[in-house]
């Protein structure tokens, strides 16, 4: 499903139901997924649009920019050291239309049961969209409609040993590729002193020949007020 | 040549080009003050106050600036000592500080309320007896727009002095419900079903944890507090369409909302029986006797 498609375009499956119907100048979006459905009309002489994941944090409303991941199994890593480790993270797609050379995002749709959290107290804390993912040391399989997988190098830089349950990411730096059978994206988590960490991405594919993902926080000519993310209220 | 040299008769009368030469320099020195003052407490107050408020501080640190250097160098110059100056002003201080108290104090109490920041605008706050969002903080007032859609101005000192209750400050904040089932139904049946429901809500936050737990046992109901987080700005929402949710679902759960009721007992009311019971065995016999005549 992910890619660009030449209108009239139809997707059909027992989750999703997605359609694009010409009428003259004017294209009818439909779509209907877990009980929600979308109807829309656009105006535009373009024929294409683009699938493809986003970063998971828009639905079912825009009201963070991170996300968090919450181990269900902890992970102790000795001083300075490091480690790779594979997270499982929800996929968000998003759908894309072009026009006079500028894409805009027309809908987000997702196939995962959606849930919120707070990272720290309500008075400094930060509102992120939760995710709870097993931790693996090799790469979990995945459906790319429903779950994506991030690789993440976790650098305990400091001189004790260090226990991590949960990984909070900015969207703002989300570097998301994908192809047909996975959707991904690579992170690193630098633990420093005082039970601090910084998170970030790195803008590389986890493997050759897999396609970027469009950002659609870039698309939405968004305050870029910083990639990184310092969890400071726990690891 | 100092200062007081300039002040003296002997330029008063000589060298009036001189003088005018040294105001303009004096009111450009000022300017050129005042315009690096104001970029300095820029610096260090932009993080700390919303733009708006920033500038009409900053323009108060500007023009002041520029009356005290009016004031105090060239008023001199023209001849009129600041001494003067100042039982003047303290005179008409009097009369307008009698006369402007309560906008002073409101000036005063807006300008602590920009630096402290109690209240954004778009916030949704609670001002003494006054509940809705906030439309505008100027240095005079602040403008409440309530949730019937009406225009409320209250003078910045009334805010200032009153509690503020900030609705949106933190980003989460919990509510609660008090949901009371029947004594026969089953409370842990109940409280599964509850936490089922809260789980499925998406904005019922997963931490801080919710709680569904038996409080206490009441009159006529065993009574469940339910307790959920939920971000500050999606919280009535969740609370609006959660409470029924789990009415409809216990309904259907067959766990019904208990009601007020009484069972009545009656002390006498064996007694009675029993009197009815022989009066009906009497009439039996008589009716039994007329029949054997």
């Amino acid at each position: 499903m992910y890619g660009s498609h030449d209108i009239p375009v139809r997707f059909r499956d027992d989750r999703l139901t997605l359609s694009i119907e010409v009428e003259g100048d004017v294209k009818h979006y439909s779509r209907e997924c877990l009980g929600e459905k979308v109807e829309k009309t656009i105006h535009s002489k373009d024929n294409r649009i683009l699938i493809n994941p986003v970063e998971p944090v828009n639905t079912p409303k825009d009201i963070t920019s991170y996300l968090l991941i919450d181990f269900e199994k902890p992970v102790i890593i000795e001083p300075e050291t490091s480690i790779k480790i594979y997270l499982k993270f929800p996929v968000e797609i998003g759908i894309f239309i072009s026009g006079k050379k500028k894409i805009e995002i027309i809908d987000v749709l997702t196939l995962v049961n959606q849930k919120f959290t707070l990272y720290g107290t309500p008075r400094h804390g930060i509102i992120c969209k939760y995710w709870s993912s097993n931790v693996y040391v090799s790469m979990p399989t995945t459906d790319p409609m429903y779950e994506g997988v991030i690789q993440l190098e976790i650098i305990n830089t400091s001189t004790h040993w260090t226990e991590v349950t949960k990984a909070v990411f900015n969207a703002y730096a989300m570097k998301i590729y994908y192809n047909d059978d996975i959707v991904s994206m690579q992170a690193k988590m630098k633990i420093m002193a005082g039970e601090n960490a910084e998170t970030d991405f790195v803008n590389l594919p986890l493997k050759s020949s897999m396609r970027k993902s469009v950002e659609l926080y870039t698309t939405r000519i968004a305050p870029v007020l910083g990639t990184k993310f310092v969890m400071e209220n726990g690891l | 040549m100092n200062y007081t040299d300039l002040t003296s008769p002997f330029f008063d009368s000589s060298t009036i080009i001189f003088k005018i030469i040294v105001i303009i320099w004096i009111i450009l020195f000022t300017i050129f003050i005042g315009k690096i003052a104001t970029i300095r407490f820029r610096r260090s107050l932009k993080d700390k106050m919303s733009k708006d408020h920033l500038e009409i501080i900053l323009k108060i640190i500007h023009y002041g600036i520029i009356g005290a250097m009016i004031a105090f160098l060239i008023l001199p110059l023209l001849g009129i000592q600041p001494s003067s100056l100042l039982v003047v002003g303290s005179i008409a201080g009097i009369v307008i500080g009698f006369a402007s108290q309560s906008i002073v104090s409101n000036l005063i109490s807006g300008l602590f309320l920009m630096i402290e920041r109690p209240i954004k605008v778009e916030d949704n706050v609670n001002i003494g007896d006054i509940s809705g969002t906030v439309e505008d903080i100027s240095i005079i007032s602040t403008i409440i727009r309530n949730y019937d859609g009406l225009y409320i101005r209250i003078p910045n000192e009334k805010v200032f002095t009153n509690t503020i209750t900030n609705y949106v400050s933190n980003v989460a904040r919990r509510f609660e419900y008090v949901v009371g089932i029947e004594y026969k139904c089953d409370a842990d049946k109940a409280i599964k079903i509850i936490k089922d429901i809260i789980e499925a809500n998406p904005f019922a936050l997963k931490n801080p944890a919710p709680q569904a737990f038996v409080d206490n046992l009441g009159d006529n109901a065993v009574n469940i507090i339910v307790r959920i987080w939920a971000p500050s700005t999606e919280w009535y929402g969740v609370k609006m369409e959660t409470l029924w949710i789990i009415k409809k679902t216990l309904g259907e759960n067959g766990i019904e909302i208990a009601f007020p009721q009484r069972t009545i007992w009656f002390a006498n009311e064996l007694k009675n029986k029993n009197e009815n019971e022989n009066e009906n065995e009497n009439e039996n016999e008589n009716e039994n006797e007329k029949a054997g005549d």
